[in-house]
């Protein structure tokens, strides 16, 4: 009998949910929100249908993530540390350094043999994470998903001095006031994220290849700032926000398989998708 | 009315130690008895830790108040906040040293009313007789601290006492100018004396001053000793327990109490020892305090690094003595007291300078790392930016740097919050990180497997 594994990351943006057997069957990326945070049960349940599978034939469900302590169906949770870590390793083999960059935080994690061996993370300021571009794009009137593209057309990106977001929102208002073109300001906006993601990921002594993922990594933009700051490409995994849920899923699949090795048996949670518990 | 708020007490550490868990109750005792002794008319104090002046102020029978150590109560008591905002009010800027700020906004605060602060933690703090900066070379509040204070007690006389040590260079030896830091270390000392002489109209006596000087010195070697027992697999006691043990170190310096206490302390880590009684039962981790002070209002994440099977045997931050019979010279053949102080100063700070200079790139900091990783078969190091300060902080990340460079890559987490400011802090977001860098741990030692 086949035997499948969830992965369920629920972060402060997206929620992410892989159900895998020997390769992905199905994946699902949701907003988190306010509200669907709570219903992360449905996007789970939405895989499941996808995959065409009922929840109780999910052999192992592993939760990661910035909720993932309070996802009552999950059996395990795993810090997104070492499920990206995974994930990565599975995707691409050949990675070192991962920079991850989030909705909320941003990190760096050093590989070993496709496991997390040291990390750095920031998650007291917006500055370095999706937040601060979500911010500014608002700030400039801008929808998010065009910023990466527009930061490409710079011809003499601004500095922009302000590391906090807030001020940082109001530098570039002000410089738009000034005549300063916009791309030139999203690109200054876009090189000023990747020097503080690159500044804060260089104390794990960076090793190649490197790879970006998280929502970071599908800004276009975003990823040439950080490979000019780097002096090389890196390397992004197709989806680069499912690499923390396709880890945790692999690492549901390890954990039922050393058990079975020992002869052990796992406790597992209620086949039941009940709401995710973050708010109470 | 944020000054009327009276914060919920947070739940108390788990100990692992009987010693610990007597601190507590000592320096509610101490704090009160501050209080106790200005309605007394004893000489009272405002002092620093590691000031060199212990044994003085004690054989002048002057009544220390720890400022630092008051205001690390409050941030305990997590009741620090009131006093912050107080003196950001006074105009002082939010981002000096959060001891100092609780310190000034406690003291405005309680000059402005006649009295204490209502429902100041533990009693408050005494009002002193005179206030003794010690300004070590990389710490500006120990200078300017107290003459801040002046502004709200200005009948209340400031002494400073000056108290450098030779900077590490690799290219030359300290030796060649230490005699001229002891000059002047004992100048300031005389200088301390004879102010403390004129405010107190007491007069030393030099003999009790010298019984203390050698009280201090056994203190020193029994402290050495008693926290080297923490090397044994499983370690008795952690840096929680520490954060707590420090207290006669450093508050109670050249006092019977504190060298008794020690006694103690060493007695229980011996039988716990005996009896293979780890801080807890199935120890995985062994992790370094690698440097920082603690985030005084979440000493519970030591007991969430304890779930997890993390001790920390060992860590550098107050840990303010080495064995005075390992010191390149014979402390007992200096019978001036004040003479003998200044060696035990100027050898206690430039103790790891010659084992760095025998490792090039490294650094008397990451010797004394690398050292207490090998001694203490350490897995991983934590280290904590309190980002109010600057001076025992800034050089953390380049320490972790030039180990990992000079010595060996080791797993490392960096917590960011602060001495007594907790709204630096996030407990989930702490404790996520605590998660993730267990995890690394176990990778790394499953690959050593």
């Amino acid at each position: 009998m086949s035997q499948y594994f969830a992965g369920i990351d629920l972060g402060s943006t997206m929620t992410k949910v892989v159900i895998m057997n020997q390769a992905v069957l199905a994946s699902v990326i949701g907003p988190t929100g306010p509200e669907h945070r709570k219903l992360a049960n449905r996007v789970m349940e939405e895989a499941l249908v996808k995959a065409n599978l009922p929840f109780a034939d999910i052999t192992y469900v592993v939760a990661t993530g910035y909720g993932r302590i309070n996802v009552p169906f999950a059996d395990k949770q795993i810090t997104e540390i070492s499920c990206h870590a995974r994930g990565v390793g599975y995707l691409l083999p050949e990675v070192r350094t991962v920079i991850d960059i989030g909705g909320q935080d941003s990190k760096g994690i050093k590989l070993k043999d496709g496991r997390a061996v040291d990390f750095v993370m920031n998650d007291k300021c917006a500055a370095g994470t999706g937040r601060f571009l979500e911010v500014t794009a608002e700030g400039l009137g801008v929808k998010l998903d065009d910023m990466g593209k527009l930061s490409l057309t710079a011809k003499n990106a601004v500095r922009i001095s302000n590391t906090c977001t807030v001020f940082a929102t109001q530098e570039v208002v002000a410089k738009l006031a000034e005549g300063v073109p916009l791309p030139d300001i999203i690109g200054g906006l876009h090189e000023a994220i990747a020097a503080r993601v690159y500044s804060m990921v260089r104390r794990l002594k960076i090793e190649r290849e490197v790879a970006l993922t998280g929502g970071g990594a599908k800004n276009i933009g975003l990823v040439k700032a950080l490979e000019t700051k780097l002096g090389y490409p890196v390397l992004v995994p197709p989806e680069p926000l499912l690499t923390g849920a396709i880890g945790a899923a692999l690492l549901g699949k390890d954990i039922v398989k050393e058990a079975a090795e020992k002869g052990e048996t796992l406790p597992r949670s209620e086949r039941r998708l009940q709401e995710a518990t973050f708010f109470t | 009315m944020t000054e009327e708020k009276k914060p919920e007490e947070r739940k108390k550490r788990r100990t692992a130690t009987e010693a610990a868990s007597r601190i507590g109750p000592m320096v509610k005792a101490t704090i009160g008895g501050t209080v106790q002794a200005r309605e007394e008319g004893k000489p009272i104090a405002y002092s620093f830790i590691c000031c060199c002046y212990d044994e003085i102020i004690r054989a002048m029978d002057i009544v220390p108040v720890w400022t630092e150590n008051y205001a690390g109560v409050c941030g305990a008591k997590r009741d620090a906040q009131r006093f912050l905002e107080r003196a950001e009010a006074e105009n002082f800027s939010r981002s000096l040293c959060t001891y100092a700020l609780c310190g000034l906004g406690f003291d405005a605060w309680r000059e402005e009313l006649g009295e204490m602060p209502p429902e100041s933690p533990w009693g408050g703090q005494a009002r002193p007789d005179m206030m003794l900066g010690s300004g070590q070379m990389l710490c500006d509040p120990r200078n300017k601290w107290y003459q801040a204070s002046q502004r709200y007690m200005p009948d209340v006389p400031v002494y400073d006492v000056g108290l450098p040590w030779p900077p590490y260079e690799d290219d030359y030896d300290y030796r060649e100018v230490q005699d001229y830091y002891v000059k002047y270390i004992v100048e300031e000392l005389k200088g301390l004396v004879q102010f403390l002489e004129k405010h107190t109209g007491r007069k030393m006596d030099w003999d009790r001053l010298s019984e203390l000087v050698d009280l201090a010195d056994r203190t020193w070697n029994l402290i050495w000793e008693t926290y080297e027992l923490r090397k044994a697999v499983p370690t008795p006691m952690g840096t929680g327990d520490a954060m707590n043990t420090m207290v006669p170190m450093v508050f109670m310096m050249g006092t019977q109490e504190a060298y008794d206490f020690y006694k103690e302390l060493n007695d229980e880590l011996k039988h716990k020892i005996a009896n293979k009684e780890g801080e807890i039962p199935d120890e995985k981790y062994r992790l370094i305090w690698g440097g920082g002070l603690p985030a005084w209002f979440a000493l519970t994440d030591f007991n969430y690094f304890n779930n997890k099977g993390a001790v920390f045997p060992v860590e550098t931050t107050y840990r303010m003595v080495e064995a005075i019979y390992h010191f390149d010279i014979d402390l007992s053949k200096i019978t001036d007291p004040l003479e003998h102080v200044a060696w035990r100063w100027v050898k206690f700070w430039t103790y790891w300078y010659d084992k760095a200079k025998k490792r090039p790139g490294s650094h008397p900091d990451v010797e004394r790392l690398i050292q207490y990783i090998e001694d203490y078969k350490i897995d991983g190091i934590v280290m904590h930016e309190a980002f109010s300060c600057r001076s025992w902080h800034v050089g953390l990340i380049w320490q972790l740097n030039q180990l990992k460079k000079v010595y060996r890559d080791i797993p490392s987490l960096i917590l960011e919050s602060d001495i007594v400011d907790i709204s630096s802090y996030n407990e989930a977001d702490t404790r996520a990180r605590i998660d993730a860098f267990i995890d690394t741990l176990e990778a790394v030692k499953s690959r050593g497997r």
